[in-house]
């Protein structure tokens, strides 16, 4: 056993020096022990790690995410509250006040321990058994334990490891896509205030045409007709606006839960609107290479397929001999006879399971499957990144075009429209009621292009995720991409 | 109103005739107008003698005699006619002008009239009114091949009657005349007529409609009954110029429909009577006096009468709505609707946004609100007493005692004899009128209010 205990403590190497004086007495519990107290847990759960990953991401803001708030950061939640939310603010709130950052770096925690318990040794067993036959009496002692768990510890050891570093990759994804969705549920909530606000306008045109309406029947210029069909453009116009209102409870009730806000907080103040475009395109080159260098996603499915592909040996050495028990016996027979005579038995026993039945072509036959299963994957993501860069990409330059349009050409259009309109209204040319339905139509055309200002904010932010995070998607796919189960080592 | 030297469109006239290029051909050089002012009469140069016609911001055609046969060239091509100052309209026309200069010529003479084409269309003209042979009658594919673009056409006829005519195309009629194509004729007598009496004032024009988008130049050719610019000889008031007489002149006054629908043309202060029709002169005991005159559509009147009555006297159509300018005839009656409240709620949206309309539009003819570009405002014009409110077909007839024989310059605004314009009555004031009346559902309050139209709130 000895030479395996040495190949443990052969592995990490800050381990080494540390247990010289333990080695030359060779001792396997010694041995173990040390192993068992190297092993340890990472102070910060590996938060450090997530924070390199996506520290320089743009969708950060340069913050950094907050694994537990602490009064700090809860006061600088406050002052960013204090003023109108920009959307930098409030993906600096989300990272240090989100439940979602939390949890995250949570289940990080748990892979870091799960990590350390990997590499631990397994607990040796102690039996004891007392036999009476007549007077006879035999004490019978074992202490053993797992060889097999000895010795895949070193493997088992650098898996745990491996699937910690994808834990890792997996938790800076959750990072981006909180900020991500905050970035995008700013947006949303910033718009559909803006909304309500040339909706009501629409609707206050419509208000004054109707009253309008309302008195000229009163005089006796407008028939019933001519007056209902005013009140119903108010109607309508009245339930644009609630719908609008609606849309910025909802979509600032998203925002307020990815900020993972509550009590007072919940009244803080958006901006009137939205960021100006920005003046013109960014020079990106191929945003397919981009995706495949940077993107978490992939990099987690590589780092998980190298991990299979290093189970996959493991699996191979030990498909036949699966399971194998060394113990020490020590049995002690009292004769409680005449001379009060006793006889110690000392030896050790060993378990072995025979490969009669079980050769062990199942395990490897399911741990090549996963390796195949594993590497689909890696081009499933990759099939996945390049082309939600192509499609984000294309979907940037729509966006932009079209909001753009909007700035200018059909606003200014628009405006020109109401001016001509006003000219006509004093010529007498034109009722005041065609002058209120042309501010209406104007308002409707004033929110199609914030819509379209919404809708390329949004494309901005899918475009960057896209690049460097993850799936726009959602974390579906993610979990689709990464969920391979750890390879169960030795299969029990 | 708009007051023009009336000589100065003969001066560009005559410019227009030395650059001559083609003098030596056979052709007559066109004379071309590039001056919307009332030329001064044309006496003529040779031929026989006649009293010549004034066309209201218009001009008479020049000729060349040429073997004892009066020749003319018009040239039918697109214009931009000034219809008032700032208001340009994309026309077709004759040598530069819409209407076309008026032909006038002695009855027995002998014309031949060059018809150049410089339309991006064919044409052709039509002598309305006119004897001559079928074949000169200008309808196109009927009795003549149409004048292609580029083209000249000869007409030749003698002027076989005294008479009031017009000449416009017979070829895309509707087109041509809805962009402005026309033009008077006259044929004076050659010698003296016992049913047409000579005359110290002899004014034409014709009677026009057009369609222009506020806000744009070209008339819309296919309007039919909607038109909202109504012109005599392709001006609007306050663009018309005004006919200038001395008093006791006998006045003659000759209109042509070329529009689509009738013109009761009516003059203040003198009662006239109609001496002569498309059909030449009414026999004297067919003739009756009145004020007003009904030109229906394609017609030509002659009104009579001595200007015996110092004044400035309002000559126009009598539909209201064709002394107007352009308005949006589907703008409802605000007359009565307070928009106390909802006006604020309107600013908010619409800055600019002014009550008009709650008392009646004559805040229209007051204000100089900003309209469409290259628009004639609906009603406007000011004289000495305050705005006109008025549009289209409207003019003056000034009659002066010192206005000298053959002198056409407006005299300017009349100055009235003391006494003689009506005042207001000291010490009669009274609360204006309610802004509307009662609901006419509201019958038991109406005795009260109409009695007591001060409002009082005592029924
Ligand atoms: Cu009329």
């Amino acid at each position: 056993m000895n030479p395996f205990v040495r190949r443990q403590l052969a592995g990490p190497p800050h381990c080494r020096r540390s247990s010289g004086a333990l080695f030359k007495r060779a001792a396997a519990f010694g041995g173990a022990l040390v192993l068992a107290g190297c092993a340890s847990l990472s102070p910060d759960g590996g938060t450090a790690d997530v924070q390199a990953l996506v520290g320089n991401n743009p969708l950060m803001a340069g913050t950094t995410a907050q694994r537990v708030p602490d009064e700090a950061s809860q006061k600088s939640v406050d002052a960013l509250l204090a003023k109108p939310l920009d959307a930098e603010s409030a993906v600096r709130i989300a990272l240090v006040n989100s439940p979602r950052v939390q949890d995250a770096f949570a289940t990080l925690q748990i892979s870091d321990a799960d990590r350390v318990q990997a590499a631990s040794l397994p607990n040796p067993v102690l039996s004891f058994s007392r036999l009476a036959q007549g007077r006879e009496r035999e004490f019978e002692r074992m202490l053993s334990f797992n060889v097999i768990g000895l010795v895949t510890l070193p493997w088992q050891a650098r898996w745990a490891g491996q699937r910690h570093e994808a834990a890792k990759l997996q938790a800076a994804q959750s990072v981006l896509l909180l900020a991500a969705d905050t970035r995008r549920a700013w947006v949303r909530a910033v718009s559909a205030q803006q909304s309500v606000v040339y909706l009501r306008d629409a609707k206050d045109a419509a208000e004054a045409g109707a009253e309008l309406a309302h008195r000229m029947a009163q005089v006796g210029n407008w028939s019933a007709l001519q007056r209902t069909r005013e009140q119903l453009l108010l109607a309508d116009a009245a339930a644009q606006l609630a719908r609008a209102e609606q849309t910025a409870v909802a979509t600032r009730e998203q925002l307020t839960r990815l900020l993972g806000l509550g009590g007072e907080r919940i009244g803080y103040t958006l901006p009137d609107r939205l960021p100006p475009l920005p003046k013109s395109a960014p020079e990106l080159g191929d945003v397919q290479a981009l995706a495949l260098r940077d993107r978490l996603d992939v990099r987690s499915a590589q780092a998980q397929n190298t991990a299979v592909a290093d189970s996959l040996g493991l699996t191979r050495a030990t498909s036949v001999i699966n399971a194998m028990e060394i113990g020490a016996v020590r049995n002690t027979t009292f004769e409680n006879d005449a001379d009060r005579s006793r006889s110690t038995k000392r030896g050790f026993e060993l378990d072995l399971p025979l490969p009669l039945f079980d050769w062990g072509q199942a395990r490897t036959g399911r741990a090549e499957a996963q390796y195949m299963q594993s590497a689909a994957r890696v081009r499933d993501v990759g099939v996945l990144a390049a082309s939600e860069a192509r499609e984000a990409w294309q979907g940037w330059n729509t966006s932009y075009a079209l909001a753009r349009r909007y700035r200018d050409e059909v606003l200014p259009l628009r405006k020109k429209v109401n001016e001509e309109m006003v000219l006509r209204y004093n010529g007498m040319l034109a009722s005041v009621w065609e002058l209120l339905g042309e501010t209406r139509a104007s308002m409707l055309v004033v929110n199609a292009g914030i819509e379209a200002q919404r809708d390329f904010w949004l494309a901005d932010t899918d475009l960057q995720l896209a690049l460097t995070g993850s799936s726009p998607g959602g974390m579906t796919a993610l979990q689709t991409a990464t969920a391979g189960d750890a390879p169960a080592a030795g299969g029990h | 109103m708009n007051r023009r030297n009336f000589f100065a469109g003969a001066a560009t006239a005559v410019a227009a005739t030395t650059a001559s290029r083609v003098s030596m051909a056979a052709l007559p050089e066109p004379v071309m107008q590039s001056s919307t002012a009332t030329a001064p009469p044309l006496a003529p140069p040779n031929g026989r003698p006649y009293n010549p016609v004034v066309t209201l911001n218009g001009w008479t055609l020049p000729w060349r005699m040429n073997a004892g046969v009066k020749e003319f060239h018009l040239v039918a091509e697109p214009v931009v006619r000034e219809m008032a100052p700032g208001f340009k309209v994309n026309m077709w026309g004759y040598n530069g002008q819409s209407p076309g200069p008026t032909i006038e010529v002695v009855e027995g003479d002998r014309v031949r009239i060059y018809v150049t084409n410089k339309l991006p269309e064919h044409t052709t003209v039509h002598w309305h009114g006119q004897r001559l042979p079928n074949g000169m009658d200008g309808v196109g594919g009927i009795t003549q091949p149409h004048i292609p673009p580029g083209k000249t056409f000869v007409y030749e006829f003698t002027a076989r009657r005294p008479g009031t005519f017009m000449y416009h195309p017979h070829a895309d009629e509707m087109v041509q005349m809805a962009m402005g194509m026309m033009g008077f004729w006259i044929t004076h007598p050659k010698e003296s007529h016992p049913l047409i009496e000579p005359v110290q004032r002899d004014f034409c024009f014709l009677l026009g409609s057009f369609d222009v988008e506020p806000g744009s130049a070209t008339p819309k050719v296919n309007t039919m009954t909607d038109f909202n610019i109504w012109s005599f000889n392709s001006r609007v008031f306050p663009g018309i110029d005004t006919l200038n007489v001395r008093k006791g002149d006998r006045v003659r006054i000759r209109v042509g429909n070329l529009t689509m629908t009738n013109h009761p043309i009516h003059i203040h202060g003198h009662e006239f009577e109609v001496t002569g029709t498309d059909g030449g002169p009414v026999p004297r005991t067919a003739r009756w006096p009145e004020v007003s005159v009904d030109v229906a559509v394609g017609q030509m009147r002659q009104m009579e009468f001595i200007a015996d009555e110092e004044g400035d006297w309002s000559l126009h159509c009598h539909k209201a709505h064709h002394t107007m300018g352009p308005m949006g005839h589907e703008v409802p009656t605000m007359i009565g609707v307070d928009q106390k409240g909802v006006v604020d709620k309107i600013r908010k949206l619409v800055p600019d946004y002014m009550v008009m309309g709650d008392k009646g539009m004559a805040d229209m003819g007051e204000m100089e609100m900003p309209i469409p570009d290259n628009t004639m405002p609906m009603m406007t014009g000011a004289g000495p007493f305050g705005s006109a409110e008025m549009g289209g077909m409207f003019t003056l007839l000034k009659v002066r005692r010192d206005q000298k024989p053959g002198d056409y310059k407006d005299p300017g605004w009349f100055k009235h004899p003391a006494g003689t314009v009506a005042r207001e009555v000291p010490g009669a004031s009274v609360p204006p009128a309610p802004r509307n009346a009662p609901s006419p559902g509201n019958s038991s309050n109406t005795d009260a209010t109409v009695r007591k139209p001060s409002g009082a709130h005592n029924h």
